[in-house]
């Protein structure tokens, strides 16, 4: 694997706390002497938290596809109808 | 008859006096989107009534018990995935519990946020929003390949080899750099947007 993916797999071990103490040793050494790298890792962060926010959205229409077809089709008509008439007598 | 049609695995019963005291329930989500919406659907059935209810009693509406309950269906997803939940009240009563949290907390919120606290806040947002959109507009158009390789990594937390399978990698090996590949690139991505987005607002 070429060094800039080993060291975005060194960042990954560093934000998940994976590795062992050497390997915190290390990353910690690296810190000090390369000035970018806390850059990179709090854009690392960042790139996590969208990668989350994506695949939320993603699960979310799922669920929402999963809802349009208990409320829509046939075969889900006593399911849907128990639901509305907790509604109905509002 | 496999975990997915059954919507969860039973672990086990805990037998004490010849009484069963409680069952371990583990739910699974399986490897691809067909098994999810199988388990959603098994889900929905067994857990929406008692949250409808809830919601419907509190004085709710029917748009109402849906958010909530679907927000706690991704937080349920979340749970799971991420740690080996074991659940001792099934997961009707689980998934409750979350909506009725979410229910309260949404509430507590509508009353403390004044009319003009909420639009100070919509002013503030909104620049950051409207950059954070344009970024996963992108992401979900020219990167969608990537963001779905990272999202089986680090959210659905599948295994290597369903990974591997699912996107075509001859090896686990070639699926790990492509991870890290993907990385590279969407960080990339996000740090030329962010440059961007400093231009813009300085």
């Amino acid at each position: 694997m070429r060094t800039s993916l080993n060291e975005i797999k060194l960042i990954d071990e560093h934000l998940f706390n994976q590795g062992d103490t050497g390997d915190k040793l290390l990353f910690n050494a690296m810190l000090i002497i390369d000035n970018g790298l806390a850059d990179k890792i709090g854009l690392q962060k960042k790139t996590h938290a969208i990668i989350r926010q994506y695949s939320r959205k993603k699960l979310k229409a799922e669920i929402e596809a999963v809802h349009h077809k208990l409320f829509n089709e046939a075969g889900h008509r006593t399911f849907r109808q128990k639901i509305m008439s907790f509604f109905s007598k509002q | 008859m496999n975990q997915v049609e059954l919507g969860k695995n039973n672990l086990g019963y805990y037998n004490c006096d010849k009484k069963i005291i409680y069952m371990v329930q583990q739910i699974n989500f399986g490897n691809t989107p067909a098994d999810r919406e199988k388990a959603f659907m098994m889900l929905y059935k067994k857990a929406f009534p008692a949250v409808a209810k809830y919601v419907s009693k509190m004085g709710g509406s029917f748009d109402e018990a849906k958010d909530v309950f679907q927000d706690a269906l991704v937080i349920f997803y979340e749970k799971t995935v991420n740690t080996p939940m074991v659940l001792h009240t099934g997961e009707q009563a689980y998934l409750l519990g979350i909506a009725k949290h979410l229910w309260s907390k949404r509430f507590r919120e509508i009353i403390l946020h004044s009319p003009g606290d909420i639009q100070a806040d919509f002013i503030e947002e909104d620049e950051l929003q409207f950059s954070q959109n344009k970024l996963m507009h992108y992401l979900e158009t020219a990167g969608q390949k990537c963001m779905e390789i990272l999202k089986a990594f680090y959210y659905d937390n599948l295994k290597l080899p369903a990974i591997a399978g699912r996107f075509g990698y001859v090896s686990e090996r070639s699926a790990t750099v492509q991870k890290y590949k993907c990385m590279e690139k969407v960080r990339e991505t996000i740090k030329q947007q962010s440059l961007a987005y400093e231009d813009f607002v300085e």
